[in-house]
């Protein structure tokens, strides 16, 4: 009797281990920050976007098939519905050279420009975003209209989670003029650029 | 009082206990059940959120490079460890706290789970406010509390190693875990409250519920002391029935054995039912059962039914029971004799209500009981006819003594004496009367069948012819005889004197039947009779027979008088005129001769009597040639033993006269005496019944001395009285009293003359066998 309960108790205690410790390697997955490159702290001389040089202009590097970016393209729509009229934004889509166009014609994209005030960009082979630093899904770049680098970084809490977050409530404070002293937050989503990628945009 | 408080307290406990077996009963039902509701939610939730993860983040990309997501991975592997535990102890160990926990927390982990997939979407938070709600169907507010716990525990981790992804900020205070879990604890109030309220309610219906079978086991056990009342009744009766359905049968067939079946007249409604005897014995239909008396008496015979309405009457007037014997005529015209039994019932207040009884078939009583009366008619006549016959006899012996000496010595006298002399008419006077006192003792043993007969073989054509003259004279001149002879006519052994006494009696009563003149007619025929035929309880058995019938068309019989015919003494001619034994006579000569005497009369249509005599092949003997005249005589030796001093001296007398040398003696010792004095005696001739020794002992005796001496055996007695002496069962020589001398002097020469063994019984001259005496 004895040895069933405590058998019953042992096989409760390690699901309950197992199913939290899940829980806790899932949460921390949730919030593994992706990698930042060195971002410009000045707009490039790039020639397929341009600098708003009348409000901030705003820069998200996402990547089409990455689907913890529709969290950041959400909190972008939030966003830029509190600064409407105030910011330039453009979404830059990763769009690698030798696959077929239609890779980048997903359903994030589309949502993307379908935001009021977001201009969509492919970005073949990633050039822009190895230009400003960007080497994860949902990177955003923040420029004041003399091209000086405002906030870099993630608008989202945690890997593809929506909802309120720090990079997003500093963004609307320094559009709105306000001073801040979160410059930077953590990115999350899918790398932009493969390991392939990235080692022939290094060497570039 | 105090009993009652306890019985109540006792049955309040009772129900309490049923109560709380019953409440519990329906709470591990209801867990039992939301077990299999989460043992089949869990899986689908499983395949659910590997579906969300499939198609929310079925890939992660690193430029154009993908690999399956983590979180396909993670809805698999951890969906299913999350998953697996909780479902196996559903489908396994349902009901149990354990299992309910695990569920509360797999359910709760499940949550977490599916809003780490859907990038922790608000919508899917509902996840555990639903799950809280489904847990909440356990009723058990600690499945709740673990619930929550792992809410709690799951949103305070995440907020303090990942407050952003629980808060939105990059730090956030500790107090705003409690935010989330307020809403949380929000729901589960109201579902705890709502929990106790189910539970109470639940306790209610519990307790309605013991209660409801606590009446519904008393109304049952109520029930059932009733339906095993009722059964137990049910058997009774059946037993009861099957008791009175055997009675009933046993006595249908009581009836029926008995021919008795029963009736109930039902006064008030006039309506009759009845057995199925009843029905038998009157011959109705099933359709007729209950009709009124009136119908059911239309069988009785129509000249019964005036008295048994009369009897019924007074039945009913009296109130007395009644015996009524009536007869009923059956649809198939049988009739029957039933006898009917009845009772009155009567009510409260004394009126009659109600007539039952029975019916019995006593037909065959009633038939036995005429043939008892017969035989009883019969055993009487026969027993008057034997005392007649017993007084016969006994005067026989004395009277024909008597008549032996007045007519023996009538005829001595005659012998002596010329017819001139003045007494000589006298004596013949005399002896006339003495030969008709002579025939009158012969009726009387002839009627009582006690007469001595000696049959011959007759053709009844030949006696008729012989006695037509003397018939003629007999009958008058105003009656005319007819005799119509069968010319084939065969033969019969009788008596002819006897048969001539019958004749004459038959004749002298048709002449007397026709006062006024008529036609008598005698008729001979041959007649065979094919099948036994009864009459006055006389057989006649199959045969041959020949018929002499004697009619006369005078008055006629009724019916009485052929019932009182062959009596003796018996006479419908007035004092003085019959003796009344005239037929007795002619009906014992008959039967004594083995035949029947019928008689056919109707008042006013003359009468027939018929006479059967058997026939016989046997050839009639040649009239023996006797001198009438002739008296023969001898010189032998003769010793004469008679206690009758006058017949012996007449003997004696005779004898003598005839030349014989006599000897006499009145008793058989002293005649024994004179033999072994003298034993020369060639013929002893002796009386048969004589005191101290009979005749025939005396018989015996001197055989057995004297073998060559003859014996003549004598007695006037009748061949009963004989035959009891061993007389009739020898053939032994014998002489009839009364006896003239010219008889004696015959019969004495007769024996002597006899070439054979002396002593031999020859009342004719020749062999006679003793059945042919005694019939």
């Amino acid at each position: 009797m004895f040895s069933i309960t405590a058998l019953r108790t042992s096989l409760f205690a390690l699901w309950l281990l197992a199913a939290g410790g899940g829980i806790v390697v899932i949460s921390n997955y949730q919030d593994r920050q992706g990698s930042v490159g060195s971002t410009p702290e000045q707009w490039p001389a790039v020639r397929q976007i341009s600098l708003n040089h009348d409000h901030d202009t705003l820069v998200m590097f996402a990547h089409p098939q990455c689907p913890c970016t529709r969290a950041s393209v959400e909190e972008l729509n939030r966003l830029l519905a509190q600064c409407r009229g105030r910011i330039a934004a453009y979404v830059l889509f990763f769009k690698p050279g030798q696959l077929p166009g239609n890779w980048t014609k997903t359903d994030l994209k589309q949502s993307a420009a379908a935001i009021p005030g977001v201009t969509v960009r492919d970005d073949p082979d990633g050039m822009l975003a190895r230009t400003f630093g960007a080497e994860t899904s949902g990177y955003v770049l923040l420029y004041d209209p003399r091209g000086r680098l405002l906030f870099r970084g993630g608008i989202t809490a945690g890997r593809g989670h929506a909802g309120d977050n720090a990079g997003e409530n500093a963004i609307v404070s320094l559009v709105a003029g306000q001073s801040t002293s979160l410059q930077g937050t953590p990115v999350y989503g899918c790398s932009l650029l493969s390991q392939s990628c990235s080692r022939r945009g290094a060497s570039q | 009082m105090n009993s009652s408080t306890e019985t109540s307290n006792g049955a309040g406990d009772a129900i309490s206990v049923r109560a709380a077996e019953l409440f519990k009963e329906q709470q591990q039902n209801i867990i039992r059940h939301t077990d299999r509701i989460f043992s089949w939610l869990m899986p689908c939730q499983w395949l659910a959120s590997v579906a969300i993860a499939l198609w929310i983040s079925p890939r992660t990309w690193a430029g154009v490079d993908s690999q399956i997501h983590p979180h396909v991975w993670f809805a698999i592997f951890l969906g299913g460890a999350i998953t697996s535990l909780p479902v196996f102890l559903a489908r396994t160990q349902p009901g149990k706290m354990l299992t309910r926990q695990t569920i509360a927390i797999g359910q709760m982990l499940m949550s977490a789970l599916l809003i780490h997939l859907t990038g922790g979407r608000i919508e899917t938070h509902f996840h555990v406010f639903g799950s809280l709600a489904i847990l909440a169907f356990y009723r058990d507010w600690r499945v709740l509390i673990s619930a929550s716990a792992v809410v709690y525990v799951d949103h305070l981790l995440r907020g303090f190693f990942w407050p952003e992804s629980v808060y939105g900020v990059l730090h956030a205070p500790i107090w705003r875990s409690f935010e989330h879990a307020g809403w949380v604890m929000f729901e589960v109030t109201f579902l705890m409250i709502s929990i106790r309220k189910s539970l109470s309610e639940m306790h209610l219906v519990a307790e309605r519920q013991a209660r409801l079978e606590a009446v519904n086991e008393t109304i049952e056990r109520t029930v059932a002391e009733r339906t095993l009342a009722l059964t137990l009744e049910n058997t009774e009766r059946q037993r009861t029935e099957e008791q009175l359905r055997k009675s009933q049968t046993q006595l249908a067939q009581a009836q029926q054995i008995a021919s008795l079946g029963s009736w109930e007249w039902d006064l008030v409604e006039n309506r009759v039912t009845w057995s199925e005897e009843t029905k038998q014995l009157y011959g109705r239909t099933p359709e007729e059962l209950g009709s009124p008396m009136e119908h059911c008496l239309k069988r009785v015979h129509p000249e019964d039914l005036p008295r048994v309405n009369q009897i019924m009457a007074e039945s009913l007037r009296t109130h007395e029971p009644f015996v009524c014997d009536h007869r009923v005529i059956l649809p198939d015209g049988k009739e029957r004799v039933l006898q009917g039994r009845g009772e009155i019932q009567l009510n409260g207040e004394g009126k009659p209500i109600k007539m039952f009884g029975t019916v019995q078939d006593i037909t065959e009583t009633k038939r036995a009981e005429d043939a008892l009366r017969r035989s009883e008619e019969q055993l009487r006549q026969s027993q008057k006819m034997e005392a007649v016959g017993r007084l016969a006899g006994g005067v026989a012996h004395d009277f024909n003594n008597l008549l032996t000496v007045i007519e023996g010595y009538c005829g001595l006298s005659l012998q002596e004496m010329k017819e001139t002399h003045p007494l000589y008419k006298h004596i013949q006077e005399i002896l006339r009367a003495a030969e008709r006192a002579s025939s009158l003792t012969g009726q009387l043993l002839a009627f009582s069948r006690k007469q001595f007969l000696q049959p011959r073989v007759l053709q009844l054509n030949e006696v008729v012819q012989k006695m037509e003259k003397m018939l003629r004279r007999l009958i008058g001149e105003d009656v005319e005889l007819s005799t119509v002879f069968d010319a084939a006519l065969g033969r019969v052994q009788a008596d002819p004197h006897q048969i001539e006494q019958v004749i004459l009696n038959l004749a002298v009563n048709a002449r007397d039947a026709m006062p006024r003149g008529g036609k008598l007619t005698i008729k001979t025929a041959n007649i065979t009779v094919d099948q036994k035929s009864s009459f006055r309880n006389r057989v006649l058995e199959p045969g041959e027979y020949i018929m002499l019938a004697i009619s006369d068309n005078g008055l006629g019989m009724t019916d009485d008088v052929k019932s009182h015919l062959f009596e003796p003494f018996f006479t419908t001619k007035g004092l003085g005129k019959g003796t009344g034994l005239g037929l007795a006579t002619c009906y014992g000569i008959i039967c004594q001769s083995g035949g029947d005497i019928r008689v056919y009369s109707e008042p006013n249509s003359g009468t027939t009597f018929k006479i059967y005599l058997p026939r016989t092949d046997a050839v009639p003997e040649p009239a023996a040639s006797s001198d009438a005249k002739l008296i023969p005589g001898g010189t032998e030796s003769i010793l004469v033993v008679e206690d009758d001093s006058a017949v012996r001296k007449l003997a004696v007398v005779i004898l003598r006269g005839r030349g014989y040398q006599v000897q006499e003696s009145n008793n058989a010792f002293e005649a024994l005496e004179l033999i072994r004095k003298n034993s020369r005696f060639d013929l002893v001739i002796t009386d048969v019944i004589m005191p101290q020794m009979s005749g025939k002992e005396l018989c015996d005796q001197i055989k057995g001395q004297l073998p060559q001496t003859r014996v003549l055996l004598m007695s006037g007695y009748t061949d009963d009285a004989l035959a009891h002496h061993g007389i009739l069962d020898e053939e032994l020589s014998f002489l009839e009293k009364p006896f003239s001398p010219a008889r004696l002097a015959r019969k004495v020469r007769e024996v002597l003359d006899a070439p054979d063994v002396p002593g031999r019984f020859h009342p004719n001259g020749k062999k006679q066998t003793p059945v042919e005496l005694v019939s």
